[in-house]
């Protein structure tokens, strides 16, 4: 039990992907506000994407361009490029996401004034 | 030429998609005849790519020519090809339904509409060929856009729903992609294929037990599978009329694929990785997804019976079917995949037929909850006839395809030796029953003590799509040996 935790402690990444994940998960259900919904989303999508970064870092690589091109390829000095182009396309399909659920706020606020979900609620009975 | 058909598929409602603001800026009323003609080749060309499929065998297609490791590999084999035409068919048969109840519903935005549908269709499409991981939750998150925002498109009470649905779909979607980060961390591919070879040596590995966790409690969640199944029977009840039918029919069926994919395609098609020998926590995966589908379909036909709103019962229906198809899947054998697979093209024409009897209801005779159906009572032989139909195809009655399929499922338990899934499909057939009881009980009450209202005669695309979606129930039944038949030769996954 110690040395699982010990061994979480050597991943300082891990656990912060963990935590944020937790974190936006519990502002999601917690909160009444939608926009406050839509902020924990996006820590959790965030988290994931960090994670994604996480385990395609290295120490000392650099980008992934061939520097000559009669050598064989050392795949050791480069960072590998693939998590980081999912990175990117997760970032789109977050932020679409994001702005489909604000223009939902923002109509759902002109139609019943409140963003609150409790008072929309009592409204719809 | 043949060989391109699958990304002619993908690509022709996504530049359709794409165009559709552009060509129909002046002229709004031009994106309906545009998107029937679109989606009528697709049909076409869905028909063209199912019979070079079967005739020639499956076609891998990589784009721009990069190969496997390194490329992205989509693969039309049978059982793509079979759900494409599906998907195009029901997706032609729902703009065509659009067509009459669209300027009341949708207001202004009648383009924005097709566009979305459109948009829809070809990440649909994506997912039902994509053989690599990312790329299936790509296609995911577009199609899960695309629904949010039709079902919010009308405004009013939907926005809430639609809202619900965007916050759980992407906890799902955000799931999915933990998932498959984790199984990428640990075997360094996304190609199905690729993943094969690599998973024998990590059988031990935790990180792929948590991945496949991940992975599959996110598409729980897209395909509304029982205890994640909230946003759904709200979602599907509020939005507008025409669109609840394309949703309901092809959105959760489309991830269970997914779903499927991932567990025969990748977890069960190695030598070593025979199935079951995947576990968690000393449950074999296949156990496990039989015991989900059951509970499924059981506590999903359960609440359907205890709605009063038409639209609601019909949705819980839904989440009932999926725990059956579930049921057929996770037996493991030939015939209770083949039960599964064919009770999902079932399922997917009798949703389509319900939220079309459900639509009708609403457009026509202002009809949304049981009570009102006593006052149409004689005055709709159309809705009533189909709605007999349907109910028949629920149930499992021998003419429909709906018994051939759990009949199958059902062999599939009892050679598995599986007497919990028998007795779950067996009772939740019972509480079927019991609803579609109740809403008839709804239709022939003799109470009408006022003058009742009089109806005209219904459109004639409503008459179509109602004929269409009753004619497909039960030529399904009548032709479900060759349908079988043909399921068993092409879509079957390997080593099964």
């Amino acid at each position: 039990m110690v040395d699982a935790f010990f061994a979480v402690l050597q991943r300082p990444n891990f656990l912060t992907v963990v935590i944020i994940f937790l974190w936006g998960f519990y502002i999601m259900v917690s909160r009444y506000n939608l926009v406050k919904k839509l902020i924990g989303m996006y820590l959790v999508q965030t988290s994931v994407i960090f994670f994604l970064v996480s385990i395609s870092a290295k120490k000392g690589a650099t980008v992934p361009i061939l520097l000559s091109t009669t050598e064989p390829v050392k795949a050791t000095v480069y960072a590998n490029p693939l998590p980081h182009v999912l990175t990117l396309t997760a970032i789109v399909v977050g932020v679409a996401t994001l702005g489909v659920g604000l223009a939902l706020c923002a109509a759902i606020y002109k139609k019943y004034g409140s963003l609150d979900e409790e008072e929309i609620l009592k409204e719809l009975e | 030429m043949t060989y391109q058909l699958p990304a002619i598929l993908f690509l022709l409602p996504l530049f359709a998609a794409i165009s559709m603001p552009l060509v129909c800026l002046k002229n709004r009323h031009w994106s309906h005849p545009i998107s029937v003609a679109i989606l009528a080749t697709m049909v076409l060309i869905s028909i063209l790519n199912l019979n070079n499929v079967v005739d020639h065998g499956e076609v891998r297609y990589v784009f721009s020519g990069w190969t496997v490791p390194l490329g992205i590999e989509w693969v039309a084999d049978g059982l793509a090809s079979v759900i494409l035409v599906l998907l195009s068919g029901l997706g032609l048969l729902g703009v065509v339904f659009t067509g009459p109840t669209s300027p009341k519903a949708l207001g202004g935005r009648i383009v924005h509409y097709y566009t979305l549908i459109l948009l829809l269709l070809s990440a649909l499409t994506g997912i039902v060929f994509a053989r690599d991981l990312f790329n299936i939750f790509v296609f995911l998150e577009v199609a899960a856009i695309a629904s949010y925002a039709l079902i919010g498109i009308a405004g009013g009470r939907a926005l809430f729903s639609a809202f619900r649905y965007l916050i759980l779909g992407t906890i799902g979607a955000s799931l999915y992609l933990l998932g498959v980060s984790y199984l990428y961390a640990v075997t360094g591919t996304l190609n199905m294929t690729d993943m094969v070879d690599r998973l024998p040596f990590l059988l031990s590995s935790k990180a792929l037990v948590g991945g496949l966790l991940f992975i599959f409690i996110g598409l729980g969640i897209k395909m509304a599978l029982v205890p994640f199944h909230s946003w759904m029977p709200e979602a599907y009840a509020h939005a507008p009329e025409s669109i609840s039918p394309i949703l309901a029919s092809l959105v959760t069926k489309v991830a269970l694929l997914a779903w499927v994919r991932i567990v025969y395609w990748v977890l069960t098609a190695s030598d070593v990785l025979l199935q079951g020998l995947i576990v968690f926590y000393d449950i074999p995966i296949l156990r496990l997804i039989a015991v989900l589908g059951a509970l499924a379909a059981v506590i999903g036909a359960a609440l359907a019976l205890a709605q009063r709103n038409i639209k609601m019962m019909f949705a819980y229906g839904g989440v009932s079917h999926i725990g059956i198809i579930l049921i057929g899947i996770g037996q493991g054998n030939q015939t209770g995949f083949v039960g599964g697979v064919f009770y999902l093209l079932n399922d997917a024409v009798m949703q389509a037929a319900l939220f079309y009897i459900a639509g009708v209801a609403v457009c026509h005779y202002g009809v949304r909850t049981i009570d009102d159906l006593a006052r149409i009572g004689k005055q709709a032989p159309w809705l009533t006839g189909c709605l007999i139909i349907v109910a028949l195809g629920m149930i499992g009655l021998p003419p429909t395809g709906g018994f051939f399929g759990k009949w199958n499922i059902i062999l599939g338990a009892l050679e598995a030796g599986n007497y919990f899934s028998v007795a779950a499909v067996v009772f939740s057939t019972l509480l079927t029953l019991a609803y579609f009881v109740k809403l008839f009980e709804g239709i022939f009450r003799q109470q009408s003590t006022r003058l009742e209202d009089q109806f005209g005669e219904i459109p004639l695309v409503f008459k179509l799509t109602l004929g269409v979606t009753s004619a497909a129930i039960i030529l399904l039944g009548l032709f479900s040996s060759p349908i079988v038949e043909l399921l068993l030769n092409h879509a079957m996954p390997p080593r099964l």
